[in-house]
């Protein structure tokens, strides 16, 4: 039993939004109230932090297996418990690639036993995400994937994409998509425009995003079904996803937290560092903002962690050469706190909530709700370290001064991360 | 001179680019005695690493060493360890413990010589990196203009070509406009976009657009390895519009200079007649490269300004 003492709780589904205490009994929220008496519980002060919902991912990779070097699922879960989420649903960016039902179960199973968030798995869209062939679809759900994604490749071929989605209409779950024409993106490294020109450095343009989001769109009209946009970076992205949608559209879409802070300027800031390199790639100031404005506009519903772990071996490579990505799990709560200016209940929205609605798992924070809750100190500044938690090196942002730290998160009641404890293992 | 490295002209001043004219200038006598060396780097060891081929640019580094009396020792990518899967930084790692003073660096991927000059405590020369800068190549160009038109402030350059992929032309992008030039850019829309235009950088056309206005006319090579699919036409049309010829010269103004970084491509940018014609100064840049490397492994490695004064003020 827990009880969090004068903590301020912030629960947007509940309307909820006050100074109070928090019990916590058999892996449920017990008692909201104030003073409540302490009785068996062990008590934690939390005077001037607030409580939210633990946070939901649904962008994030855990190469494992295959690739464990990089993360496995143990090092990822217990990262992602570190940056305050609850729940990961894992890209099929393994090796071998997730995209049978036999090779569904053991991970799925792994994943409901990691020691930090719990991790869901997402199964592929196509044969070892080659973008040729079909998965099997059904047998991974059936098995226990939670959705399908194309973990990020964009894929090239439209008429097995609107295959894909006719095939996936009826099994309900929804589809991760990575909206991008890879013939525009093939030589490119970092988004084209003044800063590229500048350094030297082929371009990726924003209109490979654009063109790939209108792709999916005009399909989806055409097939029904929900489609996820994992990775949406651009300012006309966002108004075609809310022109989709005001047709009514099943369409959602997640902006990965570090481009809610960061601008393609830090490629050249940074001296052409490594950890700089994503896709997609970092946007001018004016989608950044834009991006912002969208998520408290409600026209974009999640932040993800975008977390896509990298060694030194890996990253510490010439620009052009080295894998786009860059860990996120340990900095995306701060990074969407100090972008969003604080608001807490719009942070709670879009790093929980909605994440969790898409996925069609509860959240909320009200008596009897599973006790997935994260402990926040919204009012700490600090630069941000390198990771501690999860194995990748390639932190962009790392050395910017952030808003915000998570000191506790728990996981169905039990503390499954503490600020100054090693997280607790079953 | 109180930088480490020389990565590009984008972070230099209109006084560090002065400075290192001036200093060449100065330096240009020792090529010019029938003893070509002065001691002023003895006992400094200079690696020359070229991880991209080349032929000019690196005898040209290579024998500004050996004039400032430095050791020298270079590699390139055919022969050295990348071939084995190397990386940069081990290879770098490996020639840090050989206690260089300085590394002359030309790589395939641009950013490259600033992760070395981020890493270690050498100076690193930018010898070329990828599609952004060639910094050397764009002072050996301005001291050449220098020579023939005095100061450059107020003097129209015009750069004809694959902008796009010319780290020569990148480095004089961001050069001449600091000593006051302005430069005047023409080539197929693919290789010369609006982006580049800025204050000092304007954006034309066709080589026809830019013939009446330039003191100098600076022919970038065509380089078909960097092209992707659909970027040029043919060898043909492109010497139509952006090509210069005898007869396009004669619309030039007739003390105009006429250059190119090389190697030319003989009858695509340039016909042979102006290469080789009265206006060409070519081969002059090729002269003007080992002082300004010369200045620059000087000014870099420590050297003071030279004082005012004679030839051979450098050689004390």
């Amino acid at each position: 039993m827990l009880l969090l003492r004068s903590a301020r709780v912030v629960s947007p589904p509940d309307q909820l939004d006050a100074i109070c205490d928090l019990r916590v009994v058999d892996g449920r929220v017990a008692e909201i109230g104030v003073d409540l008496p302490a009785g068996d519980s062990k008590v934690i002060d939390c005077r001037g932090r607030a409580v939210l919902p633990a946070f939901v991912d649904l962008v994030a990779e855990l190469p494992d297996p295959g690739m464990s070097w990089r993360e496995d699922l143990r090092s990822g879960s217990l990262a992602a418990a570190a940056g305050g989420f609850a729940t990961v649903l894992v890209s099929p960016v393994n090796d071998p690639v997730l995209d049978q039902g036999a090779l569904a179960q053991g991970l799925v199973q792994r994943g409901r036993g990691a020691p930090g968030a719990r991790l869901l798995m997402a199964g592929a869209l196509t044969m070892g995400l080659d973008g040729a062939e079909l998965a099997e679809i059904g047998s991974l759900l059936d098995e226990g994937c939670v959705a399908i994604s194309d973990g990020g490749r964009a894929t090239k071929d439209l008429s097995i994409l609107r295959n894909a989605l006719e095939y996936a209409r009826p099994f309900g779950a929804p589809v991760l998509l990575r909206p991008g024409i890879p013939a525009l993106e093939s030589r490119g490294c970092m988004h084209e425009g003044a800063v590229s020109m500048q350094i030297g450095l082929r371009g990726i343009p924003a209109a490979s995003e654009e063109v790939g989001l209108a792709a999916i769109i005009a399909l989806l009209r055409l097939t029904g079904g929900r489609v996820h946009i994992s990775h949406l970076s651009t300012e006309r992205s966002v108004t075609l996803l809310s022109q989709a949608r005001a047709e009514g559209l099943s369409i959602t879409a997640s902006v990965a937290a570090r481009s809610l802070v960061l601008t393609d300027e830090q490629v050249s800031l940074s001296g052409y560092s490594s950890a700089t390199r994503l896709l997609p790639p970092l946007r001018p100031e004016s989608d950044r903002r834009a991006l912002c404005r969208a998520l408290a506009d409600g026209l974009l519903d999640c932040v993800s962690s975008d977390h896509q772990p990298w060694t030194r071996v890996e990253k510490e490579v010439e620009f052009e050469r080295c894998e786009p990505g860059a860990v996120g799990f340990e900095s995306a709560f701060a990074a969407t706190l100090t972008a969003l200016e604080g608001d807490l209940p719009l942070v709670a929205r879009v790093l929980a909530c909605r994440p969790a609605q898409i996925l069609g798992r509860e959240v909320g924070i009200r008596v009897g709700a599973p006790a997935d809750l994260v402990v926040v100190d919204p009012n700490v500044q600090r630069p941000v370290g390198p990771p501690r938690y999860s194995r990748g090196v390639n932190e962009p942002l790392r050395g910017q001064a952030l808003r915000g730290r998570v000191e506790l998160t728990i996981v169905d009641g039990v503390v499954r991360h503490s600020l100054t404890d090693r997280p607790t293992t079953r | 001179m109180k930088r480490k490295d020389m990565l590009g002209l984008r972070d230099s001043t209109a006084e560090e680019i002065g400075l290192i004219l001036d200093t060449a200038a100065r330096f240009r006598s020792v090529s010019e005695r029938r003893i070509k060396k002065v001691p002023t780097l003895r006992g400094r060891t200079i690696v020359t690493a070229f991880f991209e081929d080349s032929t000019r640019t690196r005898l040209s580094f290579d024998v500004a060493a050996k004039r400032l009396s430095a050791d020298t020792l270079g590699f390139s990518a055919s022969s050295s360890s990348t071939k084995k899967g190397e990386t940069l930084m081990d290879t770098a790692r490996n020639l840090d413990a050989m206690k260089p003073d300085a590394i002359v660096i030309r790589h395939p991927c641009a950013g490259a010589p600033h992760m070395l000059a981020q890493a270690f405590p050498w100076s690193v020369l930018n010898a070329g990196d990828g599609i952004n800068e060639h910094p050397s190549q764009a002072l050996l160009d301005m001291l050449t203009m220098r020579d023939h038109l005095g100061s450059l402030a107020g003097r129209t350059v015009a750069i004809v070509g694959d902008v796009y992929h010319s780290r020569v032309a990148r480095s004089n992008l961001y050069g001449l406009p600091k000593v006051g030039a302005r430069v005047l850019l023409a080539g197929p829309g693919t290789m010369c976009r609006p982006q580049m235009a800025r204050p000092g950088v304007e954006l034309l056309h066709r080589v026809d657009d830019v013939l009446a206005e330039a003191d100098v006319i600076m022919m970038l090579r065509i380089q078909r390895e960097r092209l992707a699919p659909g970027m040029m036409s043919t060898s043909r049309e492109y010497a139509r519009f952006y090509g210069l010829d005898l007869e396009r010269l004669e619309r030039a103004r007739p003390e105009v200079l006429v250059m190119h970084p090389g190697p030319i491509n003989r009858g695509v940018e340039m016909s042979p007649d102006v290469a080789d014609g009265d206006r060409s100064v070519i081969l002059e840049q090729v002269t003007n490269g080992v002082a300004v490397r010369m200045a620059l492994m000087y000014l870099l490695l420590g050297g003071e300004p030279l004082p005012p004064g004679g030839d051979d003020a450098a050689a004390s």
